[in-house]
């Protein structure tokens, strides 16, 4: 009697699903990112207190150097001249979304009077919603 | 006899595709910037034409100087006794308006901090949040003087 050749197992790996598993992730990826609208290098203030900002909030930045920044929450910041643009900018936002969120990302270090003439313009363009940009104080910060 | 004949192979070739999308994952990884998207709340109070006039002698001031030095109501004061100054004017009154006018030469820093300072009240034992205001230079010259 001939004896069937046991069947032969080729050793190897089920990687089907890994693609599956891998694109699962890049979609979480691609859902999650949110591209930043500003890239200003700046130390943040620390405070206690600290709230989730929304997205799309227009930007203002305030760099070491007291330049200004603007960003409608789309588009990449830009540099501007002072705070009348900024009032022009944050006018225009506000005529077309009144609730719109604004962002002051000021450094630490920048002088009162700097972040005063951006508060005071978008006051002006009547900002209701308008948060400062701040890093977690912690007890090492006490 | 029967002729063995190489069947072609009808498997599509799947293997790479976790390289690339791996490749994918990595990219997004790197290129991913956690930014601190967190701040404090900074209620601008209502630009009106006709702002309640609030007279100095009923609210608190809160001077801050460069460097961070604080005078509250013309007495220089740390951070953390602030609270404790407030209390008891505050509970007579807890609409009483706190007033933070930094100095124009003084850090942003400063001013966040008495801000978040003062607006932890209620984590201090204060039963109503304060009503703090932040006025501008603009405003101070046209109410106040």
């Amino acid at each position: 009697m001939k004896l069937k050749a046991s069947i032969e197992h080729k050793p190897n790996i089920p990687t089907a699903s890994m693609a599956d598993i891998a694109f699962l992730l890049i979609i979480f990826f691609m859902l999650t990112i949110t591209f930043e609208v500003d890239k200003t290098q700046v130390t943040l203030p620390k405070t206690t207190l600290r709230n989730e900002i929304p997205k799309k909030a227009a930007y203002v930045s305030i760099d070491p150097d007291g330049r200004i920044r603007q960003s409608d929450g789309n588009d990449q910041s830009a540099l501007v001249s002072g705070p009348e643009d900024v009032l022009s900018m944050a006018a225009t936002a506000i005529s077309s979304d009144p609730s719109k969120t604004f962002v002051v990302k000021a450094d630490g270090g920048v002088p009162w009077e700097k972040v005063d003439q951006v508060l005071d313009a978008l006051k002006r363009a009547k900002v209701r919603d308008l948060r400062l940009l701040s890093d977690q104080r912690t007890v090492d910060d006490y | 006899m029967r002729i063995e004949r190489d069947r072609p192979d009808d498997e599509i070739p799947t293997s790479s595709m976790a390289d690339i999308a791996f490749l994918l994952i990595v990219f997004f990884m790197v290129t991913t910037t956690f930014t601190a998207t967190r701040g404090l709340d900074f209620a601008l109070p209502e630009d009106d034409d006709n702002p309640p006039v609030i007279e100095k002698e009923e609210s608190v001031l809160i001077e801050i100087f460069p460097g961070g030095a604080l005078v509250v109501d013309q007495n220089p004061m740390e951070l953390s006794e602030i609270i404790e100054y407030l209390k008891p004017k505050l509970e007579r009154n807890p609409k009483k308006p706190v007033i933070i006018r930094p100095d124009v030469a003084t850090e942003y820093k400063h001013m966040v901090q008495v801000y978040d300072e003062l607006r932890q009240g209620e984590e201090h034992g204060l039963q109503e949040p304060i009503n703090i205001s932040v006025p501008t230079q603009r405003e101070i010259q046209s109410f106040w003087y």
